[in-house]
């Protein structure tokens, strides 16, 4: 007989908040599971001793039916040996048909780990996810080759692993209640060989990109005469944050946190105004979910207009100081009212 | 003497992609090259040895001609260089390839103290090589990895960039570290680096040389399987307008609505 429910792992923040990418993953599994006559979803989370009924009941609320808890107080921070070991455990005890993993940092090790342990395939970094209709096996889909292919991957053995790529899945609630279950494991028999001895908070505040709903980025032709002077300026008047390609960041232009893409942040913001980005494959499978794309390049061949709901063709330099001036027109007209 | 593996793959030159008519890629018709991110896992290791001293082994698996990346990483300054070339190995996912890769240290370098990946690979991309080899071999593992800070008998003191925070571990030897992109910028092989790889014997091995079943790698060996490629092609057949002919308040009304 073939394994039955879906897993999940429940990546949390430092003040133990379920990460966006968990109620994603809900979201797309509670699709998965009308495909597969209803299996349960499982979600299972590790952390330290505390009162877990809030994130029962968010997870339930996001379409989680059982939710597994492994706690002690030596895992209140994410311990890379602890996690990963206790996750393939449960894993095996259970053991799913398909497991779900955020495609983040801490996601991709505890994946890699896991299907390792228990001998199976994993499909990484994944765009979407559907239930074949003859074999009824999760189809992966994932950018391949630069984000110049996509390609859908089966996997012959189970449970079948993915990791999925953060801000690609929407996120929805629904009516629904979680059951909890708590689950004990010998953390003592786990040999730890990682110790972490100093931690830097990154200053996500001024540069985290992955969240913002306005970017305004700039791209090889920005790369000269201060034009991202002009894009600071630009998005300092639409509240923006400030991002760019990877040609902006190998000149020194932006930091590797801003950079947009495949090969730097995948984002979704509600509005991404490109300003001289040609549209590099890679570049544009990182932007795709955003919610409107404005491209402004002085080359009217760039693959970027393709991608784009309004180009502008023309020299940017003459472009964007129009664009400010009308903005800051706006902004006159509310202050009057 | 420390002793350090270094894994390379060559991969094709995805910055300039050649199509076949309907609309695959056309391997044929690209070069191959040294992954960009491999080389400076290359130059992390040199690094290493140069402070140290240690002996720097690169290894890859792929077909005969793979050997060009092992003659770049020699002239770089490798001072052994390994070739896992076996059709039976062609087609391996993951999987099959961290069996073939881990097989390999067992077999020909046991006694290997630091493995060295780079991040990921420029054609799959998927990053997981390095820690499932590393799970494999039960040793730790370190990815993202910008700095190596200290190096002690049976430990290595590094710094890994995660998306929030950088993060200090201190780690028991042997261990594996992928080296995150664009920190370690790669040498320039010099005259008598390429006169060394000229002259240098580069052995192969063979599934039997390092105890792989037919049925662990390969095809056979790998659980995941392409069923479908497409190239991608999602446009949004936006307007586009010229410069002069642009209306911005138009447009700034169009911005207005998704804010």
């Amino acid at each position: 007989m073939e394994p039955n429910g879906i897993l999940i792992y429940a990546q949390k923040d430092e003040n133990n908040r379920i990460e966006p990418v968990v109620k994603e993953l809900l979201t797309k599994a509670r699709f998965l599971k009308e495909k597969l006559w209803n299996q349960r979803i499982t979600v299972c989370v590790i952390g330290e001793r505390i009162n877990y009924e809030n994130i029962i009941n968010e997870l339930g609320s996001y379409g989680a039916d059982e939710v597994i808890i492994v706690s002690d107080d030596r895992l209140k921070d994410y311990n890379k040996i602890y996690y990963s070991e206790i996750f393939t455990q449960i894993a095996k005890q259970y053991p799913p048909r398909i497991i779900l993993v955020g495609a983040t940092v801490q996601g991709k090790d505890i994946a890699a780990y896991t299907s390792t342990k228990l001998e199976t395939g994993l499909t990484a970094d994944c765009t979407d996810l559907d239930i074949d209709d003859k074999s009824c096996l999760l189809v992966s889909t994932r950018p391949t080759f630069g984000g110049k292919l996509t390609a859908d991957i089966l996997c012959k053995t189970f449970p079948q692993m993915a990791t999925v790529q953060q801000n690609i899945f929407k996120s929805e609630k629904t009516e629904h209640k979680a059951t909890a279950v708590f689950n004990w494991i010998d953390i003592d028999k786990i040999e730890n060989k990682i110790e972490v001895i100093n931690k830097t908070t990154k200053n996500h505040s001024s540069n985290d990109i992955s969240n913002a709903d306005i970017i305004v980025a700039g791209g090889l032709g920005a790369c000269r005469d201060n034009g991202f002077a002009l894009i600071y300026e630009l998005a300092a008047k639409l509240n923006a944050m400030v991002a760019g390609s990877r040609e902006a960041y190998e000149r020194g232009y932006i930091t590797k946190s801003q950079q947009t893409g495949q090969t730097g942040k995948i984002v979704a913001p509600k509005l991404y105004i490109a300003v001289g980005i040609s549209g590099a494959d890679q570049h544009l499978a990182g932007i795709k979910n955003s919610g409107k794309i404005i491209a402004i390049n002085n080359d009217k061949n760039a693959p970027i207009f393709k991608y784009a709901d309004i180009g502008i063709i023309g020299d940017l330099f003459k472009i964007l100081p129009e664009f400010i001036a009308e903005v800051d027109k706006d902004k006159e007209v509310k202050n009057e009212q | 003497m420390l002793k350090i593996a270094v894994f390379i793959k060559q991969v094709p030159d995805t910055t300039d992609v050649k199509w076949t008519p309907n609309n695959n890629i056309d391997r044929s018709k690209m070069d191959s090259v040294l992954n960009p991110v491999d080389k400076e896992a290359i130059e992390a290791a040199l690094r290493i040895k140069e402070q140290h001293g240690a002996k720097v082994t690169v290894i890859t698996m792929g077909p005969k001609k793979a050997e060009d990346i092992l003659k770049e990483a020699v002239a770089m300054g490798a001072d052994d260089a390994f070739l896992l070339c076996d059709s039976k190995f062609a087609g391996s996912d993951t999987l099959a390839t961290s069996k073939i890769l881990s097989a390999s240290i067992r077999e020909l370098l046991p006694d290997t103290d630091i493995i060295i990946f780079g991040q990921s690979a420029a054609d799959g991309e998927t990053g997981q090589t390095g820690p499932c080899v590393a799970a494999r071999l039960n040793m730790p593992c370190i990815g993202h990895v910008s700095e190596i800070v200290e190096i002690g008998d049976n430990y290595l003191i590094v710094i890994s960039e995660c998306e929030k925070e950088s993060t200090t571990f201190k780690i028991t030897l042997p261990a594996v570290i992928c080296i995150h992109n664009y920190i370690f910028p790669p040498r320039i092989p010099r005259v008598c680096g390429y006169m060394n790889a000229q002259d240098y014997n580069y052995i192969t091995y063979n599934m039997y040389d390092i105890n792989i079943m037919e049925q662990d790698a390969g095809l056979k060996g790998s659980p995941t399987y392409v069923s479908k490629v497409f190239k991608c092609e999602d446009t949004r057949n936006g307007k586009v307008y010229n410069s002069d002919e642009t209306d911005f308040q138009e447009i700034y009304k169009e911005i207005k609505k998704v804010l």
